[in-house]
């Protein structure tokens, strides 16, 4: 009987600390992302979007407060975009259907490929930001 | 005059393994389908583990059949690469701890590995020269992501948590699993 309770509270014990474990994981990857992923700077930032799509090409250069990337979409005069599933898919009436012939709307963001979608992009003064059509082309 | 073994030769495969490899897979994307609306949210890991558990070996099968058929509804990318290394991962880790049964165990474990699918996803970025690769690449692109591996980490362990005993329970009464 001894013996039965003994491995019992073992068993107990061997969740709870796998329990803890896991949950130090999570804690860990929660502050990783709070501190290494870019922030939203508030104010008035002078930005600049350029579109470059499979037919014709855009800039637009504007002020705005947004604090994302797709608030200041929103307020370019002139662009048009459409998003399914957290993803832009029609920039100016142009689509990027990667399940139709592996093409998409590539985000850079100061000349560096865009970590982010247009809902989490921060937007910083100075800021420039470019919708490129892309065809994907496996290597 | 010649001398005849009757010992039959054990086959690789045999058509009940070949049956049995047709519907894990079967079953694998099914799921898949039914939950493509659910970001990060997937059966996938739940089977592979609940199938490595009974069924061994034939994983060595069914995965690359599974991710091949993934290739041909969904365009090749990256993802196809991650494919073949995370989830032969999954299958070895279940295989070492086979012995197991705690629903708790499982879930735990199911859970890291959801937690941790951004980060060996990032992985094949290290290796990529350009804008698009890079050790500070492949560091930003699972720091963007830890978001959605907090949900597939969260959802796989409520997933298996639920699953696991009643599907464990049916899975002992099945004949083919009886023989």
């Amino acid at each position: 009987m001894t013996t039965e309770n003994n491995k019992k509270k073992s068993g107990i014990l061997k969740i709870c600390l796998g329990l803890i474990a896991l949950a130090a994981v999570i804690a860990v990857m929660v502050w990783a992302y709070n501190k290494f992923s870019e922030k939203p700077v508030e104010g008035s930032k002078a930005i600049t979007i350029e579109v470059v799509g499979k037919e014709k090409e855009a800039a637009y250069e504007l002020k705005t407060d947004a604090k994302y990337l797709a608030e200041a979409m929103d307020e370019a005069e002139g662009l048009t975009y459409e998003m399914e599933d957290g993803m832009i898919l029609t920039v100016n009436g142009e689509t990027a259907d990667f399940s139709k012939d592996s093409s998409y709307w590539a985000i850079y963001v100061n000349g560096e490929y865009g970590m982010y979608g247009v809902n989490e992009q921060p937007v910083e003064d100075g800021d420039v930001f470019k919708f490129e059509y892309t065809v994907y082309v496996a290597e | 005059m010649m001398n005849v073994s009757n010992k039959k030769k054990k086959k690789l495969l045999t058509v009940r393994d070949i049956t049995l490899i047709g519907v894990m897979v079967a079953v694998i994307e099914a799921c898949k389908m039914a939950m493509t609306f659910l970001p990060n949210i997937e059966l996938t890991s739940f089977w592979v583990i609940v199938f490595t558990l009974f069924f061994g070996w034939n994983m060595v099968f069914v995965i690359p059949v599974f991710i091949l058929i993934e290739a041909t509804i969904y365009p090749f990318g990256l993802w196809l690469i991650m494919y073949f290394y995370a989830w032969p991962l999954l299958a070895l880790i279940v295989w070492i701890f086979r012995k197991k049964d705690s629903v708790w165990f499982w879930s735990i474990l199911s859970s890291l590995f959801g937690l941790s699918f951004g980060l060996l996803c990032a992985i094949p970025y290290i290796f990529i020269q350009g804008t698009t690769g890079g050790l500070a690449f492949a560091f930003s692109w699972w720091i963007a992501g830890i978001p959605w591996d907090l949900v597939h980490g969260v959802s796989n362990f409520v997933l298996m948590l639920v699953l696991y005993r009643p599907v464990r329970n049916l899975m002992k009464k099945l004949p083919v699993i009886k023989d």
